[in-house]
C-alpha cells in the first residue's frame, strides 16, 4: 500500500473545477475543501508507483497555486486485511 | 462498520491534511483510526535543511513506514515539503553500508588495496596504530613548545548535520583528549562567513530574530537565497503573508532568476560579486536622505572600518595573496559617523547600476523601503552572501543597513541569516567544532576561555591547545602538503563538497602519507577516496538533538535499528577513544600535572568523568507509555545522551559561565516541548534578543542592548566593493554558479537513494541563457563540455527550466556524484571566514 495526502491550494472561485481536473489523475481523491481553497487531497497507488511524480504534476494543472505534502505511507502489508469490525 | 487498513491509513491522511490546512471535513474520525492501524507515532526534526520543521513518523515492526508534517509544531505547523515527505526512505536505500571495509591487499591494509570487509575491533586496531604515529610525531615536534604554538597531525571533519552531542563528543576527543585544534565541520562551507558578521558586529552568534517575523513583517528583502526551493516551509509562510497582508512586499536580489521570482513585487539579477555595491549605495541613501535613526545610533552602535585589500584566502604562493596589501587582516579601527557617511558617499544609485547591472528605479525601490520607517522589513540571506570572498563584509553590510534604520530586534525587523543544515548552529556553531571555537562562543585563542573549559572538562591547566587548528579548506592543502597525516570525516561528504577537487582534495586523500576515515551510511564519493570505511548510523536510528537557524533545539527519540553492524557516530568517536592511553597523547609533564590520569584510557578521562557517565541506564518513554530503544546507553552501561548534555549545559548555563545568552532548558523537559528557542531563562524561551521586553539579559530601561559586545553596542563596519578572485576573460568567459534544486540536499547521498526523487531529477544540468547556448552552438538537452582553469565535466544543457539565467552566467546544482561540479570550482575563500566561495569562477562552454 502506497498512500499519501496532499493540500492543494486553488483559488476558491475555480476549486471546483480544479477538483475535476484533479480526480482525473489515477488513484486521486478530493474530500474537500473547495470553500477555503484549499483541496484535501490523496493519491493512492501501488509499491511501485511514484506518487510523487502525480504530485509535481499537479503544478502544472490549471488553477492550481501550489501543492504541500502532509502524510505518505508506505508498507509491505496487506491493505484490505479487516481491522476493525 | 468493517474497516480495512487501508480505510484507516487514508482516513488519517486526510485528517492530517485537513488539520494542517486548517479546514473542517465531516466525518473524519483520527483518535480510533490512531489506535488501530498499529503504527507507534513520535515527533522528530527534520533530517535536512537548518528550518527545522517538525515531523510525525510511524514506526511499525521496527520499520519506517509514515511521516507527516507536525501539527503541533510552530516552525512549520503540519507542513511538510518534498524531502520531509520522503524521510523514511533514506534509511533504505539498496546500497546502505552494513558493516566496516578497509582497504586491504595480501590480508593487510594497503593504501592502494581493494575494500574488504573487516570487524569493528579489526577497523579500530588499523586506525588507532595511524592516529597512534602521528600524535607521537605531534608530540616530538611541539615539545617545549608552548600551548598556542602547538600543532598537530589528527584531524577530523565533522558536519552540521550531526546532533549536538555527537559534535560535543568530537570537540572534547579533539580539543580536551588529544589537543589538536584540527577539528571542523563542513558548515564552514555554509555558515562561517554569517558566524564571522555575528562576532564581529554583535559579539555573539545567531539570529536575534526569528521565524515569528515571517508573519509580522511587511517586506522580505532576499539577498542570494532561493528560498523557494531551499527552504520552501519557510516560502510557503512568507507567501502566506505576501498574499494576506495588504501593501506587503516581497524583493528578490539574486545573480539568475529562480522560482522566488514568481512571488518578487521588485526582483533584481545582479553581477556576481556586486551585491557589495547595492548594500553600500542603500546606506549611502538613508545617509543622504537622512532617514537614519539618530537616537538609536547615538545610544547602541559604534562605527568601524575594516582592512581592504584582503586577498582571496588562496595558497600563500598564489600571484593574487602576494599582491593583495592586507592578506587576511580584518581588525576594526573606530571612525566617526561623518568618516562612515563619506566611505559609502561614493555609491550613488548611477554607480550601484554601472557595477552591478540592476536597473536604477529597481534599486530605488529597494532603498525606499529599507529607508521608509513605517515598514517593517527582514531581509534573508543563505549561501548567496555567505559562500562569498567578502563574506563576512556583505553580511555585515546588511546588518549595516538594519542598524542605520534602527529595524532589529523587534517583531517583523531584522536581519535573518537562514541556515543550509539542520545543526549548522545547534552542533557546530553552539558547541563549537570549528577549528577557532569551544563550545558556548568561546575561543581557544583566550587563555580565559581554556582555563574555564579545562576546568569543566576536568584537564589540567595548560591542556588545551591555544593555536587555531586547521580549517576545513586549509585541511585539505595539508593533507596534500603530508602536515596532516590522519583524518577523520563524519557526516558529510567533504571530497564531493569541497572546492577545487583535483588540484587539492583528492591528491590529499590520496597521498600515501595518510590514513583517511570516511564514517557514511552509504558508499559516497567520499567514502570510495577514502582508505577505511565505518557503517553509521542514521538521524531516526539514534537519539538526537538538533538546534535551527532560529535558536531553537530539538530533540527525539530513537526510533528504529540501525541495520547489520552500522553504529552512530557518538558511539564510533566514545568507543575509538578507549583505544588510546593517556601515555599516547599527553607528554609526561602535563600528564604530571594530573597523576591520577596515569595509565587511563582517553576514554576514562573524557566520558567516564564522573559527568558524561552520570545519569544510569534508564527506560527511555513517551508520554503515551511507548517505549523506546537507546542503543549507545545499551552499549556503554549509562545514558551518554545526557550525561554529554548535561555537561555541555556548564558551559552555556551555569552560574559561572563567561558569555552568557546561550542559555539551554535541561535535557528531560526538551524531550517533552516541540524545541525551545535559547536563550532559555526560568523554563522561557527568547524570541527576539537584545530588547527589553523580549529578552530576559536586557533590564528595564536599557531598552535595546547588545550585550555581546563589552559595551552593548553593535559595530557598523564600512568595507568597499572589491572584484571576486576569478572573473570571467576572453577565454574563460562565463560566470559559473553552483548551487541545489528542491528534489535534492547537497551532495545526493541521501535523496539520490529515494527512486522517486531520483527519477524527479536524476541528473544535474547547466542552467544557460538561450543566447549563451546559440553563441556556442548548442540547444536545449544537448550535451556541453564546461571547463575551467581546473577541471571539466559534460552536462546536459537547460535553457526553459526554473532557473533562468542571465547572458554571461550558468548554474550548475552539485548533488550529482557523476558530475563532480568541484571539479571545476576554485578554492578561494574569504580570508576572514575561511569560507569558500562556490558562487563564482570562470567557465568555458562548448559542444561535448
Amino acid at each position: 500500500m502506497n498512500l499519501c495526502s496532499a493540500i492543494v491550494h486553488a483559488k476558491p472561485e475555480q476549486a471546483a473545477v480544479v477538483t475535476d481536473r484533479l480526480q482525473e489523475f489515477s488513484g486521486v481523491e478530493v474530500h474537500g475543501g473547495q470553500e477555503e481553497g484549499k483541496l484535501i487531497v490523496t493519491i493512492e497507488g501501488t509499491e511501485d508507483d511514484a506518487l510523487a511524480d502525480t504530485l509535481t504534476s499537479f503544478n502544472n494543472v490549471d488553477g492550481v497555486i501550489s501543492t504541500v505534502m502532509i502524510y505518505h505511507y508506505c508498507g509491505e502489508d496487506a491493505a484490505n486485511e479487516e481491522v476493525l469490525q | 462498520m468493517k474497516l480495512t487498513r487501508r480505510d484507516f491509513v487514508k482516513s488519517n491522511a486526510v485528517a492530517a491534511a485537513a488539520a494542517a490546512a486548517g479546514v473542517t471535513l465531516p466525518g473524519i474520525k483520527t483518535a480510533a483510526a490512531a489506535d488501530a492501524d498499529g503504527i507507534r507515532w513520535d515527533k522528530i526534526a527534520c533530517r535536512f535543511c537548518g528550518t527545522g520543521c517538525s515531523v510525525l513518523v510511524g514506526v511499525k515492526d521496527g520499520q519506517m513506514v509514515a511521516s507527516q508534517g507536525d501539527p503541533d509544531a510552530p516552525v512549520n505547523k503540519g507542513l511538510n515539503c518534498i524531502k520531509g515527505y520522503f524521510l523514511p526512505k533514506i534509511m533504505y536505500g539498496k546500497d546502505r553500508l552494513t558493516q566496516p571495509l578497509l582497504r586491504k591487499s595480501g590480508g593487510k591494509y594497503a593504501k592502494d588495496g581493494k575494500f574488504e570487509p573487516v570487524s569493528w575491533d579489526e577497523a579500530f586496531d588499523v586506525m588507532a596504530e595511524h592516529w597512534k604515529k602521528a600524535i607521537k610525531k605531534s608530540m616530538e615536534e611541539n615539545a617545549g613548545k608552548p600551548v598556542d604554538k602547538m600543532t598537530s597531525r589528527v584531524g577530523m571533519f565533522g558536519s552540521g548535520q550531526w546532533t549536538v552531542w555527537e559534535g560535543y563528543a568530537a570537540s572534547k576527543f579533539m580539543k580536551a583528549g588529544l589537543r589538536s585544534n584540527n577539528l571542523d565541520p563542513n558548515a564552514r562551507h555554509c555558515m562561517a562567513s554569517a558566524v564571522g558578521a555575528f562576532i564581529r558586529a554583535f559579539g555573539i552568534d545567531e539570529p536575534m530574530g526569528c521565524y515569528d517575523d515571517l508573519e509580522h513583517a511587511d517586506a522580505f528583502v532576499l539577498w542570494g537565497a532561493n528560498m523557494a526551493e531551499m527552504h520552501p516551509i519557510l516560502w510557503s509562510r512568507l507567501t502566506d503573508t505576501r498574499l494576506t497582508k495588504p501593501d506587503s512586499e516581497v524583493h528578490v536580489l539574486s545573480t539568475y532568476e529562480h522560482r522566488c521570482f514568481e512571488l518578487a513585487d521588485n526582483g533584481m539579477v545582479f553581477i556576481p560579486q556586486s551585491d557589495l555595491a547595492i548594500a553600500n549605495y542603500i546606506a549611502n541613501y538613508i545617509i543622504q536622505n537622512k532617514a537614519y535613526n539618530k537616537a538609536f545610533l547615538d545610544q547602541h552602535v559604534n562605527f568601524t572600518k575594516t582592512p581592504t585589500d584582503i586577498g582571496y584566502g588562496l595558497r600563500p604562493e598564489h600571484p593574487l595573496e602576494k599582491a593583495a596589501k592586507n592578506a587576511g587582516k580584518g581588525k576594526l579601527s573606530k571612525i566617526s559617523f561623518d568618516e562612515y557617511a563619506a566611505s559609502v558617499a561614493e555609491y550613488t544609485v548611477d554607480k550601484a547600476h554601472e557595477i552591478s547591472g540592476v536597473p536604477k528605479d529597481k534599486l530605488e525601490k529597494l532603498a525606499k523601503l529599507y529607508a521608509d520607517p513605517k515598514k517593517k522589513v527582514v531581509s534573508y540571506w543563505t549561501m548567496g552572501m555567505n559562500q562569498h570572498t567578502r563574506g563576512v563584509w556583505i553580511n555585515g553590510l546588511v546588518y549595516n543597513i538594519h542598524l542605520l534604520m534602527g529595524k532589529i530586534s523587534e517583531p517583523g525587523n531584522g536581519p535573518f541569516s537562514l541556515t543550509g543544515q539542520p545543526s549548522a548552529c545547534g552542533t557546530a556553531r553552539e558547541v563549537g567544532t570549528f577549528c577557532h571555537r569551544l563550545p558556548a562562543d568561546l575561543v581557544v585563542k583566550k587563555a580565559p576561555h581554556r582555563a574555564f573549559s579545562e576546568k569543566i572538562w576536568k584537564l589540567p591547566e595548560g591542556t588545551l591547545n591555544g593555536k587555531v587548528g586547521y580549517h576545513a579548506v586549509l585541511m585539505h592543502r595539508m593533507l596534500k602538503d603530508s602536515k596532516m597525516n590522519t583524518f577523520w570525516v563524519m557526516c558529510n561528504n567533504n571530497m564531493q563538497a569541497a572546492a577545487n577537487m583535483n588540484e587539492e582534495s583528492y591528491p590529499g586523500w590520496r597521498n600515501p602519507d595518510n590514513f583517511i576515515t570516511v564514517s557514511d551510511p552509504y558508499p559516497t564519493v567520499s567514502a570510495q577516496a577514502a582508505d577505511l570505511i565505518l557503517p553509521t548510523a542514521m538521524w531516526a536510528e539514534k537519539e538526537g538533538a538538533y538546534g535551527n537557524a532560529e535558536r531553537r533545539t530539538q530533540f527525539w527519540r530513537q526510533q528504529i535499528k540501525a541495520p547489520g553492524e552500522a553504529r552512530s557516530d557518538l558511539w564510533q568517536i566514545m568507543e575509538f577513544s578507549k583505544r588510546f592511553t593517556m601515555e599516547e597523547v599527553w607528554p609526561a609533564e602535563l600528564l604530571d600535572k594530573a597523576p591520577e590520569y596515569k595509565g587511563k584510557t582517553l576514554f576514562d578521562v573524557l566520558y567516564a568523568n564522573g559527568e558524561v557517565n552520570k545519569f544510569p541506564v534508564q527506560e527511555v518513554k513517551d508520554t503515551d507509555g511507548n517505549v523506546y530503544e537507546n542503543d549507545e546507553m545499551a552499549l556503554f552501561g549509562f545514558y551518554p545522551q545526557k550525561g554529554l548534555f548535561e555537561e555541555y549545559r556548564l558551559f552555556n548555563s551555569a552560574p559561572d559561565i563567561i558569555k552568557k545568552g546561550h542559555e539551554m532548558a535541561d535535557f528531560d523537559t526538551y524531550h517533552k516541548v516541540r524545541g525551545l528557542r535559547w536563550p532559555v531563562i526560568n523554563g522561557k524561551e527568547t524570541l527576539w534578543r537584545f530588547r527589553e521586553g523580549y529578552d530576559p539579559h536586557v533590564a528595564k530601561g536599557e531598552g535595546v542592548k547588545f550585550y555581546g559586545k563589552p559595551d552593548g553596542r553593535a559595530n557598523i563596519i564600512t568595507a568597499p566593493y572589491e572584484p571576486a578572485a576569478e572573473s570571467p576573460d576572453k577565454e574563460y568567459d562565463l560566470w559559473l554558479c553552483t548551487g541545489r534544486v528542491l528534489e535534492h540536499w547537497h551532495s545526493g547521498s541521501m535523496t539520490r537513494r529515494v527512486p522517486e526523487l531520483y527519477r524527479a531529477v536524476p541528473d544535474a544540468v547547466v542552467y544557460m541563457h538561450p543566447k549563451d547556448a546559440k553563441k556556442r552552438r548548442l540547444r536545449q538537452g544537448q550535451m556541453a563540455k564546461l571547463q575551467t582553469r581546473r577541471g571539466e565535466l559534460v552536462a546536459r544543457v537547460e535553457t526553459r527550466g526554473r532557473n533562468r539565467t542571465p547572458e554571461g552566467l550558468v548554474y550548475i546544482p552539485w548533488f550529482d556524484a557523476h558530475r563532480l561540479v568541484n571539479k571545476l570550482t576554485l578554492d578561494a575563500t574569504d580570508p576572514l571566514s575561511k569560507e569558500t566561495d562556490y558562487k563564482k569562477c570562470a567557465v568555458k562552454i562548448s559542444r561535448a
